[in-house]
């Protein structure tokens, strides 16, 4: 009994310890991995993957899924450079106000997500991942298939501007998990997400207003999606329909790894900064360490099954589906 | 947001047409197979013109689009006659596609379109010859099939041979690296075609650069994110031993002057390939030094004129040389030298084509 708690109380560290193995055999290949300069990098690249798979989490917490983040990310980022452009260009200027427009615009996707899923009762699988379509294609409606650029110095100083080593945008994502994990372990809300990805029907019984929940969930996601999205455009300048690629696979991938569990109820946000920074380590230490590229999406599936396997304890699921 | 509105009337109104043509399609099938072959040759008087293509998300389709376009009015008609059929990068969406439209209107049909892959340009070829209608093709084409053994119906062939004006680019950037000094190559997906002309370009200036050292070569897929994280991997594995960056495609080489950016590094030579407006721009600031042209909306105006003037019966394709049925599109490199003058005159403005001249830009 007492080895099966001491293992219980390890795995919680498993995705820790995964990413402390993962940088150790990096850097032994290749020393440079290890250096300042570099986790700058990977804190560059792993911001705005940070803010959307802190989003999902709310939801996957909750037990549901959210496919909708590529759409999301990419009508917020498209519609925040439009409205910077328009409001002079800098927010030093009016400009500022595409910021809180940008999330609101997140919300309001955030919301009509939700509502489709709990209203129609449609599983939030089919909901959120049709949705998400709609967003790429509300997207490309928009700009035409063409890029927005955004020059404004101010804005892009959250990636030239370093303050000990890291950007702004490093430093100003952490504030943005704070803030989640706050609302995760501080709000009623953010327990109340907990009850019902534990049990449901305990939580329905116990009075709580399940749909309403969700779909609060799905707007909190929306939210720290535009964030994302706003951090995307931050790190390239670059606005467009395709801002919003592959962070689905990237945002899932990192909850899932960081040892949050799919079926809902367990983890949270500091699991998912723990993921993320896996994910990420993973696609700059191999190329840091020159493994030929072909090999490369393949190795990354691996790593993601290994951690996951050590990550969750089998033995205590009844069944995998 | 009239523009919205009417962008979703049109989009519906394709729609709907499209559900019509394959409901229509179904019958049409069995009626022809009745009827049976032998309808080839016959000439339209007023063909439909389509444009089958991958996607919208980028500016060489949204060009390639444009010429079509711009075609479509130099006959007098508005640009909603033009039939825009998009595969979002499935050939079986393609071919399908297609086989609806001839479904619909059987031999009176002018075709351009990309087969998205090698392999399905036959299938849409032998459908659309089958049908009696008319096609030229871009890009993708296996070496076996020829125009010329379709009679009229397969019209043309253009492609675009990127080895050469990719070792342009490479040259360029060695000048500009002063011949030596570490190079890496940021690539397409592996398994494109242009991803490996542009690379095999790329080595075969190395070969007249002996001080230049080859450090890495990686694909990034022609995406900018990809091509960011990669280029940072890059400076943590080679650090200031990288002296010039040569990529594959435009969009790439936005994500590689980003990740520069974020080091303060604002000088690194980095040339690219595709011409976009924005890597033009680029070009004329010095911030990329030379970018390749294949203009698109040449491209894209005169493969439709070409399968459109076929259907009319304005030429006769068979009576054409075989380099006429099967030739390679311009390229025309872009340097710093020369970005201003080729912005005004390409990027600006498009100049005025005469779609009848078919080969005039045309490199073979």
């Amino acid at each position: 009994m007492n080895r099966f708690l001491a293992m219980d109380a390890l795995r919680k560290w498993v995705p820790l310890l995964v990413l402390v193995g993962l940088c150790l055999f990096f850097t032994v290949v290749n020393p440079n991995f290890l250096s300042l300069r570099n986790f700058a990098r990977i804190a560059i690249s792993a911001t705005p993957a940070l803010m959307v798979a802190v989003g999902v989490t709310f939801v996957i917490l909750m037990g549901s899924i959210d496919l909708s983040m590529e759409g999301t990310v990419a009508v917020c980022a498209v519609l925040f450079a439009l409205a910077l452009n328009a409001l002079g260009g800098s927010i030093a200027g009016w400009g500022w106000v595409a910021i809180p427009g940008a999330l609101l615009v997140g919300a309001a996707l955030g919301a009509v997500n939700g509502m489709v899923h709990v209203m129609l009762r449609i599983p939030s699988f089919m909901a959120s991942l049709s949705l998400g379509f709609v967003g790429i294609g509300l997207s490309l409606l928009i700009t035409g298939g063409n890029r927005i650029l955004i020059d404004d110095p101010l804005f892009r100083s959250l990636l030239t501007v370093r303050v000990w080593g890291f950007p702004l945008m490093a430093y100003a994502a952490l504030g943005c998990l704070l803030v989640a994990w706050f609302i995760q372990d501080h709000t009623t809300m953010g327990r109340n997400f907990y009850a019902v990805g534990g049990a449901e029907d305990l939580a329905r019984a116990s009075g709580l207003d399940v749909g309403r929940l969700r779909i609060i969930g799905f707007v909190l996601a929306g939210v720290f999606y535009a964030l994302g999205a706003i951090f995307a455009v931050a790190r390239l300048g670059i606005a467009e329909t395709e801002t919003g690629r592959n962070f689905m696979f990237m945002s899932i991938t990192s909850v899932v790894v960081g040892g949050t569990a799919l079926r809902g109820g367990a983890g949270g946000v500091w699991n998912t900064l723990v993921g993320v920074l896996i994910v990420n380590v993973i696609g700059n230490g191999m190329v840091v360490i020159g493994l030929a590229d072909y090999f490369q999406d393949g190795v990354l599936g691996l790593l993601v099954i290994a951690a996951v396997y050590l990550s969750t304890n089998r033995q205590s699921l009844s069944f995998v589906k | 947001m009239s523009f919205i509105k009417e962008y979703v009337e049109r989009q519906t109104l394709h729609r709907r047409n499209l559900l019509l043509m394959s409901a229509y399609g179904l019958c049409g099938a069995v009626l022809g197979a009745a009827a049976g072959p032998g309808r080839a040759g016959a000439v339209t008087a007023n063909p439909r013109i389509a444009w089958s293509y991958r996607d919208r998300t980028n500016p060489y389709w949204n060009a390639i689009v444009s010429g079509g376009n711009a075609f479509v009015r130099s006959l007098g008609m508005p640009e909603s006659a033009l039939i825009n059929l998009i595969n979002e990068g499935s050939s079986e969406k393609s071919l399908a596609d297609i086989q609806s439209l001839l479904s619909r209107y059987g031999s009176g049909v002018a075709l351009a379109v990309d087969p998205n892959d090698m392999p399905n340009c036959r299938p849409v070829v032998e459908a659309v010859s089958k049908a009696g209608a008319y096609v030229s093709t871009i890009w993708n084409k296996t070496d076996d099939l020829h125009p010329w053994d379709f009679g009229d119906n397969y019209v043309s062939h253009m492609t675009w041979s990127d080895v050469g004006p990719s070792e342009q680019t490479a040259r360029v950037l060695f000048d500009a690296m002063g011949g030596k000094g570490g190079v890496v190559h940021l690539g397409g997906i592996a398994s494109n075609n242009p991803a490996i002309e542009r690379l095999a370009g790329f080595r075969n200036a190395l070969k007249a650069y002996p001080n230049i050292q080859l450090l890495a070569v990686q694909a990034a897929d022609w995406d900018t994110q990809k091509a960011n994280q990669v280029m940072s991997g890059f400076l943590t594995r080679y650090g200031d031993s990288i002296k010039g960056v040569h990529c594959a495609s435009d969009t790439m080489a936005y994500g590689v002057i980003e990740a520069l950016r974020a080091e303060g590094i604002e000088d690194m030579p980095v040339v690219s390939y595709d011409g976009n407006p924005q890597a033009v721009e680029l070009v004329t600031q010095g911030k990329i030094l030379a970018t390749v042209f294949t203009n698109p909306y040449w491209a894209g105006g005169i493969t439709a004129a070409l399968a459109y003037y076929a259907a009319t019966g304005a030429f006769k394709p068979s009576a054409e040389p075989h380099e006429h049925r099967e030739f390679l599109g311009p390229t025309i490199l872009v340097t710093t030298k020369d970005a201003r003058e080729f912005k005004a005159r390409y990027i600006d403005t498009n100049p005025q084509y005469d779609w009848k001249n078919f080969w005039a830009l045309a490199s073979k």
